[in-house]
């Protein structure tokens, strides 16, 4: 399946430092996401050490598969799930080791979101309240479920997800890299489907831009860059109130051949109906 | 508690607390909220919880229930909504419902928290427990542990039933899809059934399908029982204890 990506990131309106950090990796088709916090400049710290330690390690493993896996896994993973996982406890460690020696960085700790897509094969690796998302079938759909209290408050039945939208609790995590010595990582494995379109954001985008508004931004521009600049564009226009970074992964169609063509056809047909399946 | 407030012109008339039970609006004098005008049918409308969200349901009254400016037929309410039926109004205080208590020695700088902070163990364990209680007190914490469970009724797929344990399923001819459809004309992702953080939801793929009869429009979230119909097959969405 052909891959095509883009990432942007900004420092939005309001703050002066940006401590959102994100890397792609193209050839290995792995996509890595963090949101530091901290005072001072620290959050930029544990946020570029995140996102380093994680390509660096599924880097290693990928020439070494008999590197050493951190954390948990579970018997079904897949080898690059489970590496993408220990990457995730690894850059935790790091982030704590490296507070726990500079007492100036006490208190600084970072969200990851990671995916890493082989072939027709998805691998996610997640902690904190950045997001990923998928567009299939013209629906949008968040893969992760965030380590925020008021989600977790959504998920038991106590708030409804509108009173979650406007909570003043909505910074406060329950997960987040570098807090403890070890962390809880969600990991799961997709499959992926042709025409998939997969976004990652920080909370930046996701408290300014509206999930409709999303999806209609990765449905009308086809390509990832433009598509992931227009919505950093637009975060920033409703005030920008954070560091906003959006990565965008578009997979292609299956195959070429009059077959699929006849099949493209078709869908246009049915297109006619004015059927997106959204919101 | 949620509290819902019956008013006429700017006076209020009734005003009734929304508990377990739902609560029945129409203009028979047994309901819970009567309301008493020609135009309300006599079991008009109720409202009630479902998993944490309060809902109103029109009851396929004649004149039809109204949430601000639109017409439903079901929908969520809002603190501050207001239900329209006939002449009347009925004011929707949600307020008191969902407030955890936050006493944990901090309240002095509570208030709005703009920087990111992340609950030490201790702070999010306690945190954890207060919301595990309230969860019991008004009883969705139960629900969490069955399954979801598709079952299917009528039409060709690869199995009778199928476990839902995955954030994503799609149904469809695909040979990635989790409910396999037999047959060469059925389209390749015919639909998706995606878990949320409030409950299941049925999406369309390349076809729209069908809720207990009526096609969807947009995501839907699935009630126990709900029957799916899509390409030719019929499906039963249950919670399996």
């Amino acid at each position: 399946m052909r891959i095509r990506s883009g990432g942007v990131s900004d420092v939005g309106r309001v703050r002066t430092n940006n401590e959102d950090c994100y890397r792609i990796v193209p050839d290995m088709g792995l996509f890595v996401l963090s949101d530091g916090m901290g005072g001072e400049a620290h959050g930029e710290v544990a946020s570029a050490l995140a996102v380093e330690t994680v390509v660096k390690h599924c880097l290693e493993g990928e020439n070494n598969p008999a590197l050493p896996v951190f954390g948990e896994t579970q018997a079904g993973w897949s080898p690059r799930t489970k590496r993408l996982s220990s990457s995730v406890h690894l850059a935790n460690k790091r982030i704590f080791d490296s507070a726990a020696q500079h007492p100036e960085q006490s208190g600084m700790g970072a969200t990851l979101t990671a995916i890493w897509l082989v072939e027709n094969s998805l691998s996610i690796a997640h902690v904190g309240d950045s997001r990923a998302y998928i567009l299939r079938a013209g629906s949008l759909q968040q893969l992760t479920s965030d380590h925020s209290l008021v989600a977790e408050q959504v998920r038991r039945g106590i708030l409804t997800t509108a009173q979650a939208e406007e909570s003043e609790m909505q910074s406060v995590l329950l997960r987040a890299l570098g807090a403890n010595p070890d962390v809880e990582v969600d990991a799961e494995e997709q499959p992926l489907f042709p025409r998939d379109i997969l976004l990652l954001c920080s909370d930046g985008l996701t408290r300014m831009v509206m999930e409709p508004e999303i999806a209609g931004a990765l449905q009308s521009e086809p390509d990832p860059g433009t598509a992931a600049a227009r919505l950093v564009a637009l975060a920033n226009e409703r005030g920008g109130a954070d560091n906003v970074t959006v990565i965008i992964v578009s997979a292609g169609t299956e195959s070429r051949g009059w077959f699929s063509w006849l099949r493209r056809a078709e869908r246009k047909s049915t297109n006619g109906h004015g059927h997106t399946g959204g919101k | 508690m949620a509290k819902l407030s019956l008013m006429f012109e700017q006076r209020l008339v009734k005003e009734v607390p929304v508990g377990s039970r739902p609560v029945s609006i129409g203009r028979s004098p047994d309901n819970d909220l009567p309301v008493d005008n020609l135009a309300v049918s006599n079991y008009h409308a109720r409202v009630y919880f479902e998993a944490g969200r309060l809902v109103v349901e029109d009851l396929d009254s004649l004149n039809g229930t109204f949430v601000n400016d639109m017409r439903v037929e079901r929908a969520t309410l809002h603190d501050g909504d207001s239900i329209w039926i006939g002449k009347h109004h009925i004011k929707v205080d949600a307020t008191h419902d969902t407030a955890l208590p936050m006493d944990y020695g901090r309240k002095a700088n509570a208030p709005r928290i703009n920087e990111t902070m992340v609950l030490d163990t201790k702070v999010r364990r306690d945190m954890l427990q207060q919301a595990a209680a309230m969860g019991e007190r008004t009883q969705f914490a139960a629900g969490r542990l069955k399954v979801p469970t598709i079952i299917v009724l009528s039409g060709k797929t690869d199995q009778k039933e199928y476990a839902l344990t995955n954030k994503l399923t799609v149904i469809g001819r695909s040979s990635l899809a989790t409910v396999r459809l037999k047959g060469w004309f059925k389209p390749v992702m015919a639909a998706q059934i995606n878990q949320r953080d409030d409950g299941y939801y049925v999406v369309a793929g390349d076809k729209i399908p069908t809720v207990n009869g009526s096609p969807i429009n947009g995501p839907v979230r699935l009630n126990d029982g709900d029957l799916i119909e899509i390409s030719g097959v019929r499906l039963n969405f249950i919670f399996r204890e």
